[in-house]
């Protein structure tokens, strides 16, 4: 966003709600930043670092989340205030660490921020990270739109800083994606000293040690906080209702289901008919303020996204308030109303709704549904999640799917997360066997690695990325290593944290910022720890395929085969092209026995496509990367690569 | 007889565990690739019909088709197949190397097919490290280095149809029974592809009861010879039931139930034992040491061992009617055995 930092008091702008989260801490006097990369959480570390220089904020990608963690937990052990974002996995990488800063508090103000994704539009899970803030006793809070996105990032640091805890506040993807208005409050004039105080009374909690031991009176301690947390959420303004004084059907909503609760009230004119709580602090739950509503209606409709967190907490609630307020009638996940997995949307919340106001709706004709999915089916053309043009991976798949099969004892490849998770489809030929999180490729290849003893005589391959192998497969190798494991990881090396926009990583020479850092190097690491290490370019099958084949013939212990390429969308890349393609169409052998359209069918670049008509393989000029590669696969030599020169 | 494709290909014999590893659907496709004594499906391909399961020595078998494209006759279904004569040979006077598994009559008749000009190019089975390796021979004096016995299936096919797609044509091939009889399906060329015209002259069929894994055995043979070079192996006429391995210092010998048990399941339901659908089989001539016992099939067959001999290259002799006998009863009795192998595999 141009104008994170230049924009005006009182000012509006579009602001997407992670743009606005950004603002909102520049707001509250954030100094430090840190996260890992992930979607949809990117943009907020992201935007602070492109203003770090001029607010006099730290902002950093950290190595992993729980690292990330730790380092904003340092800024506030030192009085200042931070954050911490990540996407919704990053959570449980950091659970271990936030388990333990729950128990011991914070000084300055401190806001963990999750952004979590239902329906998993950019994941391979859909984690509910609210479940986190009950197991680890702090305070949630979730923002229902993009004011509330930046005016809630304030106050929560505010209220960590008066409690002295950590507090979550989570948002999701059709929050922190899209945009809204939002008015700009004031960027405080700050000149903080960042100062660790440990020598005063242990327990002391501004003076002391900060250790969650001991642990019952830490524990209480940070009940209490809970307390007073609970006491404040009571008058927050994140908390609002609106409808009539007596509902006929009472919504109880946070977060972006807030947005499609009001739609949904909207499209059925029901707006004298139902009342809609809003809370912005989702755990503790504000028990007076949720008494008050209950009392007035019977009929309460959950709308939450994924799993019944509200909804259980809630029936909690009326169970210890039915003396005083009655018998109430919950509907949402526990009884079907509302679907468990998935994204909601406004549809999703009027078909239960209609059905207890007695209201016949129906969003289309049946006619036109049957109409338009027939349409859909048929017309539309067949877009396969794919790697783009020219992408290492593709390349290296291909090598990897080649050698594994020719070496013919049913091997297969450990995966986990990035782009090259694709490769559990066709676009990476279906290489992939087993996908988890981030790092487990490795760790899960070193435990069949060490199956032979029952019998396994399986090639063992595992793959990860740069960032990813910082991330956290260092551990998992060293392991391999440590006991022996048969393995063989290939690091897919494409330099830049890829899939979520370049973001730096250990294993480049900047920063977050831009600024300089200190690179280092995968293929040095990995001999350190006694791996034999083979590195080469994925463009050169030959290469890639014979030095596979090496390292997979050495039986015992891990090897790592290096495949360095730059991702094709690479800034640094500036989209030139290393080659012009062409096809020869009069070799071309098309459908034909010998070729069955290898090309278009299997390798499936999308720089090449199929010409139905005249049935030959064609280059698509527009999107192809010049990367050359195909020229390699084509059996009948039909596709040509000329070398471009640039000035 | 329906020509199908590579789907049908993996259902009935590979994944049945019946490859032999002959090398026929290799380098016609990206989809088919030979590494190490075996060969794997990289990609799926779902075409058909398809020269993988056309060519296959292991799918369904037209031998009307290949008896008339070899003798010009429909078949008989013979237990020794069709030949105009059966005779015991060696080499001769033109041939200076000794290194061969009994009368060097193969290294005889190639060298001479390429140095009158019968055939173009040889693909033989030469020694690449410890695996057998097919190799594109232009020269006579090469020859020598292809000879002797390998007992491992070898991809021959592979540089056959490798050599054909380089723009060869009239090749000269020896290869087992199962080879041989992809040659046989080449040379009639089902699916009527250009590059398959006269890109097959002769083909030489060498007696075979059986062949081992590749990767098996090479592995066996690594661990007991220490990577001691291999001078030549050899299975001596029953009883003996051993399998003889002679290195450049030792000759040791291994019980041959031992050595079966590298047999590929493949092999179990072959029934040809003297590679019936060769212009001419060689095999051992057992009770004749340094003796071949040389079938000729078909004419051209005929005429390229006449020439032979006329031109020294080969020496001929008598084959009794006893041994005839004897070598029709090896012939049925494997044939006895696939049957068995192919009652039990329907059941």
């Amino acid at each position: 966003m141009s104008g994170l930092i230049s924009g005006k008091k009182g000012s509006r702008r579009l602001l997407m709600g992670n743009e606005a989260i950004a603002r909102g801490a520049l707001e509250a006097g954030v100094k430090v930043a840190a996260g890992y990369p992930g979607t949809p959480s990117s943009e907020i570390v992201e935007n602070l670092a492109k203003v770090a220089e001029a607010g006099n904020l730290y902002v950093e990608w950290s190595t992993n989340e729980k690292i990330a963690m730790e380092v904003a937990a340092a800024a506030s052990f030192a009085r200042l205030r931070s954050i911490c974002v990540v996407k919704q996995n990053g959570i449980n990488v950091a659970s271990d660490f936030l388990l333990h800063l729950a128990g011991s508090g914070t000084r300055g103000g401190m806001l963990v921020i999750p952004c979590d994704d239902p329906g998993a539009l950019s994941s391979i899970n859909e984690g509910d990270t609210r479940h986190f803030a009950r197991l680890l006793e702090i305070p949630l809070v979730e923002p229902g739109d993009f004011q509330e996105a930046k005016d809630m990032t304030k106050w929560a640091l505010e209220l960590s800083e008066e409690l002295q805890c950590v507090i979550m506040m989570r948002s999701v993807t059709r929050l922190s994606h899209a945009s809204g208005n939002v008015t700009l409050g004031d960027l405080p004039v700050t000149d903080v000293k960042a100062e660790f105080r440990h020598e005063g009374f242990p327990l002391d909690p501004n003076e002391g040690i900060i250790t969650s031991a001991p642990v019952a009176f830490r524990h209480s301690q940070q009940q209490e906080k809970l307390k007073k947390a609970t006491a404040a959420f009571e008058s927050s303004p994140f908390n609002t209702y609106t409808g009539p004084e007596k509902p006929e059907v009472l919504i109880v909503t946070s977060s972006a289901c807030n947005l499609y609760s009001r739609e949904a009230i909207n499209i059925l004119k029901a707006e004298e008919r139902v009342g809609i709580l809003k809370l912005g602090t989702t755990w503790p739950l504000p028990e007076k303020l949720i008494e008050n509503r209950l009392q007035k209606c019977d009929s309460i409709l959950v709308v939450e996204e994924v799993i019944p967190f509200m909804e259980e907490n809630l029936k909690i609630l009326a169970q210890e308030l039915e003396p005083k307020i009655g018998r109430k009638i919950f509907y949402g996940k526990r009884d079907g109303s509302i679907p468990s997995v998935d994204e909601m949307n406004p549809d999703l919340v009027i078909a239960p709704l209609a059905k207890l106001l007695g209201i016949e709706y129906q969003a289309m004709s049946e006619e036109y549904a049957t109409n338009a999915m027939q349409k859909s089916f048929f017309a539309a053309p067949v877009r396969d999640l794919t790697f783009c043009p020219g992408c290492p991976h593709r390349a290296s798949f291909w090598s990897i799917n080649n050698v594994l099969k020719l070496d013919n004892n049913r091997g297969f490849v450990c995966g986990d997360i990035g782009c090259y998770t694709m490769a559990t489809l066709p676009t990476g030929f279906s290489t992939l066997k087993t996908l988890h999180s981030m790092g487990s490729g490795t760790g899960v290849a070193s435990g069949f690695g060490k199956l032979t003893q029952f019998g396994m005589n399986q090639s063992v391959v595992t793959v990860c990325g740069d960032s990813t192998f910082f991330h956290s497969v260092i551990p998992a190798l060293v392991n391999a290593v440590h006991h022996k494991s048969d393995i063989t990881l290939v690091v897919l090396d494409n330099s830049g944290t890829a899939m979520t926009g370049f973001q730096s990583h250990p294993g480049l020479e900047v920063d977050a910022s831009g600024g300089d850092a200190v690179k280092l190097d995968i293929e040095s690491i990995c001999i350190s720890m006694g791996a034999v290490v083979k590195k080469c370019n994925p463009f050169d099958f030959e290469k890639t395929q014979q030095l596979l084949f090496e390292l997979l013939e050495i039986k015992e212990g891990v090897k790592v085969l290096i495949l360095e390429q730059i991702c094709a969308l690479s800034p640094e890349k500036k989209a030139k092209k290393n080659f012009e393609m062409s096809v020869d169409e009069s070799r071309c052998k098309g459908e034909s026995c010998g070729c069955n359209r290898l090309c278009t069918r299997i390798f499936r670049c999308p720089g090449l496509v199929w010409h139905e008509e005249s049935g030959i393989s064609r280059i698509d000029e527009a999107i192809c990367a010049g990367c050359g590669v195909c020229s390699a696969i084509c059996p009948v030599g039909a596709i040509s690569r000329k070398e471009v020169a640039y000035e | 007889m329906e020509i199908l494709g590579t789907k049908e290909l993996m259902e009935q014999v590979r994944d049945k565990g019946l490859c032999v590893s002959c090398g026929a659907c290799v380098e016609i496709c990206p989809y088919h690739k030979s590494y190490k004594g075996k060969i794997a499906l990289v990609f799926d391909c779902d075409m058909t019909p398809c020269q993988c399961y056309a060519y296959c020595p292991q799918t369904e078998t037209d031998r009307d088709l290949l008896s008339r494209t070899m003798f010009g006759t429909m078949d008989k279904g013979e237990a020794l197949g069709q030949y105009r004569s059966i005779i015991a040979a060696k080499a001769g006077s033109k041939i200076k190397s000794n290194r061969f598994q009994n009368g060097g009559t193969v290294s005889a008749l190639f060298t001479h097919a390429l140095d009158s000009g019968l055939i173009d190019a040889a693909v033989l089975t030469g020694q690449n490290d410890d695996l057998p390796e097919p190799m594109l021979i232009e020269n006579a004096c090469d020859v020598a280095s292809c000879a002797t016995t390998k007992y491992m299936a070898t991809p021959t096919l592979a540089a056959v149809h490798k050599a054909i797609r380089d723009g060869r044509k009239n090749l000269g091939v020896a290869g087992t029974a199962c080879q041989v009889k992809a040659l046989a399906t080449i040379k009639a060329n089902p699916l009527g592809k250009a590059e398959q015209e006269n890109s097959i002259g002769l083909s030489l069929g060498l007696f075979c009861t059986w062949s081992l894994d590749t990767r098996k055995f090479s592995a066996f043979l690594a661990g007991e010879t220490g990577g001691e070079k291999i001078v030549s192996m050899d299975v001596p006429p029953p009883p003996a039931e051993t399998f003889k391995i002679k290195t450049e210092n030792e000759e040791r010998e291994f019980p041959l139930k031992e050595i079966r048990k590298m047999i590929p399941r493949g092999c179990a339901c072959c029934p040809d034992m003297t590679a019936e659908w060769a212009d001419v089989s060689v095999g051992a001539y057992e009770g004749k040491p340094g003796w071949n016992t040389l079938i000729i099939r078909s004419e051209k067959g005929e005429q390229w061992v006449e020439e032979a001999i006329a031109d020294d290259y080969l020496v001929r002799d008598e084959f009794p009617r006893s041994r005839l006998e004897h070598l029709t009863l090896g012939a049925d009795n494997k044939r006895k055995k696939a049957e068995e192998f192919l009652t039990k595999e329907k059941k």
